[in-house]
């Protein structure tokens, strides 16, 4: 039962995190390789603001998920704006180039000490009981509930939102939408911020839940692997692929090799590229774009 | 093959067109060159000499990298997972059966090769974003490999290797490391160029064209993206071995991503599509770090902000890679050509057209 | 295409300009560290105590009248910076020793390097390694707190004290080879006291989440579990394990950030012991080192200052021994005649000989938190291992 917690517990993260891969790629082909220095970015931003109100978790909390959105919309703006259009490899190159100038950054602002963003707001974190032989953390909770909140959220915005829908068609065929009159540069700009408001949102339950340390830029690279497991385009496969990924990781820890659990995404990862490369519900024409 | 330039060469043979060197005053420059490096060891401080040799070590990758990625256009962010398996290769032969160079370099550049198959296999049905991810896959399971090794034996600290030697002499000495270093990347440099301009090159060219192409004018797209595979793990294992050989140990720590973004920024900088642009590239990432601190040093920050030189580092790193890749996607090597250009053109300052390379 | 190329090399090559010739005024010791990178938490501090040691040594008019200038190198924790940082300052600085803060990965290369030039090799504030026991590598020398074989000696000595029922054991370890073998060594002497070890998790280190470690460790159902790691994967582990329910005893190194980690976990069962005294003792050095630290304007919190502190100490002592003009090899003779009194920082003094790098005698105490009085307090005084 332990088991089932702790796979459902590291899947909602690399759920959560996915989704901004998702995102990114789905609307605008790119796949942002700086998720995991933009989802620590969101958890320094908790740091900060938790600083700065401290007394007021609520306010904190809100001011640094407001910050995160406004900072992926920067990012557009600012940098992946000028490399549309040019190749895949340059772009992808420069969210590499983004996310080293942003570990950088971080460092030299908030130095490499560990931190723990929840003391400084006041709240703490007892475990909480799931049946009878398991526990789980109140911060893990959350997370789960978070990530399931965000999912549906996202589903129903691209489903039934003119926003939403916009963003399904610029992702679809970009020439299309344009001439349909859709604003891409603002469409790619949202989807950035969103992207980096759920990436936000999961370094800030990370961090909070354990620590404030490099170790998460790690964990934005592990949760890459189950965005392409279940299709770099898709919400849902992103669900069924980090649900895989993290049942492999926690059932081969348990019966096989704790140590495995770093390569196991990837060797996941290579087997999936290897039987179906674009995931389990990715569409299959993504094989042939250059 | 040179690029034509803006003024007049004219060609009147395809030997004349494919070779190496072409006029007189370019030979008088190589020789210039030659002498000017064999010199170089004798006037300059131990640092320099440091510098250059690591220069020298990375321009061998380097050079491998720029034929996949920036020839044959195949993505691979598996580099630093092929340096680190000639390197391992290397480090296990010497500790477990204690064998000598001349053993341990044809075992690197089989055990490339090999990789290079299984790296390349991918490529035959992926493209773009998704073989550059199966690589990366495949990066983390050989660093994964080699950290096992390292533990499973016991060497918790990093495999030490002896230095070279053939009978009683040995190389350690830095000067002695950088003549093999330097002949070490004049023979990868001239037989990539050799490689080239002769079929196999061109066959890469073709497919980082346009595949359909390719195919229907006869050349097998399959063997050229498995021969660029082969041939570029092949020298960069080599190249591992060599970096085994100067470090004087191994350990799994040392090949992280960052070193293959690293050698992708060597790339990415020094311009795609040119050798020349892979050693720019090489000198500017290598002397880069050492830039800022000089810089650093000189506006009197060292002292108090040793701390930070890494941080520094790391920012001034990724905003120079976003800027070539936004305002001068050809690299160095552009900008090169341009103040080539310019000199060859003057006094007519006419800018070049519009396309003109 | 080559010729143009190899200019630009040339050119790049002469336009740089010559660093600067270290002055020879002065003793110039190297020190190449973890400042920043994925453990830099851990070796920073210490960096941070040692240069203001230094600082306070050059202040009082240095050593037989020279200063001490430290050749700070930050390496990552990645071995090959490690080694470029040792090529630089024993061609182009001249030092008289090299210092090593960082992680155990980067000592392989360090040590070829010295060797090479004879130069001494001083860990001081990384895990010291088997090569400074008796008999001693000549130029490995190491002052930190911790140390494997006595530290696990040390744990089971606790345990046995402490324990009153029989007692079933679990490790926990970061999967770095040298906690791995030390694992496997303290399972060893489990065994030997008639402990029942029951499990083993080594942990990589860059996890999100140690629940599912811990999850096996608790299935196993021990009532002791002993860890020796780095802090973060000590406390993560001890952390998940509480989260899933498991309220047995925690026995862990302390290292330096042990003192404000305790208050901040305020759990009773969970027992730290290490070699350095805590700055809740108030001693005269420890408002030195406070005092010190205010004036310098350091971040760093005060009591992760004391491994550096500590190292300044056995360094400023081992270059007066050595006299003026210093030479690696006076250094090195100085080095295995040493006698350092710590001031109550540790449980005795640092004692170097020729055969022993690392101490003559080893000695810990046990710390725990105790929520009733809601304080740190020491559940043993000085207990001493006599390394031979």
């Amino acid at each position: 039962m332990q088991l089932a917690v702790n796979i459902v517990v590291l899947a909602s993260i690399y759920a959560l995190i996915s989704c901004g891969y998702v995102l990114i790629y789905r609307v605008s082909r790119v796949l942002s390789l700086a998720h995991g220095e933009l989802m620590m970015l969101g958890a320094y931003g908790l740091y900060a603001t938790a600083s700065l109100f401290s007394g007021h978790p609520l306010l904190a909390i809100g001011v640094s998920a407001a910050l995160a959105l406004a900072v992926g919309g920067l990012v557009y703006a600012l940098l992946m704006r000028r490399m549309t259009g040019e190749a895949v490899l340059a772009a992808v190159l420069a969210t590499i180039a983004l996310g080293i100038f942003l570990r950088g950054a971080m460092a030299l602002v908030w130095s490499a000490q560990e931190q723990h963003p929840l003391e400084l707001l006041g709240l703490s974190n007892p475990a909480v009981a799931v049946g009878p032989t398991a526990r789980i953390s109140l911060v893990a909770l959350t997370l789960v509930v978070v990530t399931a909140a965000v999912y549906v959220g996202l589903f129903a915005f691209l489903r039934y939102t003119v926003w939403g829908i916009r963003m399904r068609a610029a992702g679809q065929n970009p020439l299309l939408a344009a001439q349909r009159g859709i604003g891409l540069h603002g469409i790619y700009a949202l989807a950035w911020g969103l992207a980096t408001f759920t990436g936000g949102l999961a370094g800030m339950l990370i961090a909070c839940d354990s620590a404030l340390d490099q170790t998460m830029l790690i964990i934005g690279l592990k949760a890459f692997p189950a965005a392409l497991v279940g299709g770099l385009d898709s919400l849902a496969g992103a669900i069924l692929g980090a649900l895989i990924v993290a049942a492999a990781e926690v059932l081969l820890i348990n019966y096989v090799d704790p140590l495995l659990s770093d390569v196991v995404p990837f060797f996941v990862l290579l087997a999936m590229l290897v039987v179906r490369p674009w995931g389990l519900f990715g569409t299959k024409e993504e094989l042939d774009r250059v | 093959m040179s690029q034509p330039r803006s003024s007049g060469y004219f060609r009147t043979s395809y030997a004349g067109d494919i070779v190496l060197v072409d006029t007189r005053a370019q030979w008088a420059g190589l020789a210039v060159l030659v002498a000017g490096l064999a010199v170089m060891p004798f006037a300059a401080s131990p640092f320099l000499l440091d510098l250059a040799n690591q220069v020298l070590l990375a321009s061998i990758g380097a050079v491998a990298l720029m034929l996949l990625t920036g020839y044959a256009g195949q993505i691979s962010l598996g580099h630093a997972g092929l340096l680190a398996a000639g390197a391992f290769v290397t480090g296990i032969l010497f500790k477990e059966t204690n064998a000598p160079f001349w053993v341990t370099l044809p075992a690197s550049a089989a055990v490339g090769a090999m990789l290079g198959m299984a790296f390349g296999l991918p490529s035959l049905r992926l493209r773009g974003l998704y073989l550059a991810v199966s690589t990366l896959a495949l990066h983390f399971i050989v660093i994964y490999a080699g950290g096992e090794y390292e533990t499973r034996r016991g060497y918790s600290t990093g495999v030490v290797i002896d230095p070279p030697r053939i009978g009683d002499w040995v190389l350690a000495d830095a000067r002695t490391w950088y003549f093999v270093l330097l002949a070490a990347a004049a023979a990868t440099v001239l037989f990539s160029l050799n490689l080239l301009r002769s079929r196999t090159g061109r066959a890469w060219r073709a497919i980082h064209g346009r595949e359909a192409v390719a195919e229907a004018m006869g050349i097998s797209v399959h063997r050229a993206k498995l021969s660029a595979f082969v041939v570029s793990s092949t020298i960069t294992s080599i190249a591992g071995c060599l970096f085994a050989y100067y470090r004087g140990f191994v350990s799994a720590e040392a090949f992280s991503l960052f070193l293959t973004i690293q050698y992708v920024a060597m790339v990415i900088i020094g311009g795609m599509g040119s050798i020349l642009g892979a050693v720019l590239g090489t000198v500017f990432v290598v002397l880069f770090p050492y830039a800022i601190e000089g810089t650093m040093r000189s506006v009197g920050l060292a002292e108090r902000l040793s701390s930070i030189v890494f941080a520094v580092n790391y920012t001034a790193f990724g905003l120079v890679m976003i800027l070539f890749l936004v305002f001068e996607p050809q690299g160095l090597v552009g900008i090169w050509r341009r103040v080539q250009n310019w000199f060859l053109l003057w006094p007519f300052k006419q800018k070049p057209l519009r396309g003109a390379k | 295409m080559i010729r143009t190329t190899k200019m630009m090399l040339v050119a790049a090559a002469m336009a740089l300009p010559a660093a600067p010739a270290a002055a020879q005024d002065a003793y110039v010791v190297g020190l190449s560290g973890a400042l920043t990178g994925p453990n830099a938490n851990v070796y920073a501090p210490v960096i941070d105590g040692l240069k203001l040691y230094a600082d306070q040594v050059n202040g009082r008019g240095g050593v037989n009248g020279k200063p001490i200038r430290l050749l700070i190198q930050d390496n990552q924790g990645e071995p090959s910076k490690a080694a470029a940082d040792v090529k630089r300052f024993l061609s182009q600085d001249n030092v008289l020793a090299v210092i090593n803060v960082s992680l155990s990965s980067t000592y392989a290369p360090m040590v070829v390097e010295t060797r090479r030039a004879r130069v001494p090799l001083f860990y001081a504030g990384a895990v010291c390694p088997k090569e400074v026991y008796p008999p001693a590598d000549e130029l490995q020398f190491c002052s930190t707190a911790f140390a494997p074989g006595f530290d696990s000696q040390m744990a089971f000595r606790i345990i046995r004290e402490l324990a009153k029922e029989p007692v079933r054991i679990g490790f926990a370890a970061m999967a770095i080879p040298i906690a791995r073998a030390e694992m496997d060594y303290a399972e060893g002497l489990a065994k030997s006291l008639g402990m029942t070890p029951v499990e083993k998790q080594i942990t990589p280190p860059p996890t999100p989440d140690y629940t599912p470690f811990a999850t096996k460790l608790k299935d196993a159902n021990p009532n002791w579990v002993f860890s020796w790691s780095p802090w973060l994967s000590q406390v993560k582990t001890f952390e998940a394990l509480r989260r899933i329910g498991w309220a047995g005893r925690y026995l862990t190194i302390a290292h330096l950030q042990a003192e404000d980690e305790l208050a901040r976990l305020k759990d009773g069962e969970l027992y730290v012991f290490g070699a350095n005294s805590l700055f809740q003792d108030a001693l005269p050095v420890h408002r030195e080192i406070r005092d010190a630290a205010q004036k310098a304007g350091l971040n760093t919190p005060v009591p992760q200052l004391a491994e550096g502190w500590i190292a300044g100490m056995v360094l400023e002592q081992a270059l007066r021994n050595a006299g003026w003009p210093a030479t690696p090899e006076k250094l090195v003779a100085s080095m295995n005649n040493l006698k350092v009194d710590l001031k109550g920082l540790r449980g005795g003094p640092i004692e170097w000989t020729k055969t022993n790098h690392f101490r003559g005698t080893q000695s810990y105490r046990v710390y725990r938190w105790d929520p009733a009085k809601q304080a740190i307090v020491r559940v043993k005084d000085w207990t001493s291992f006599e390394v031979k």
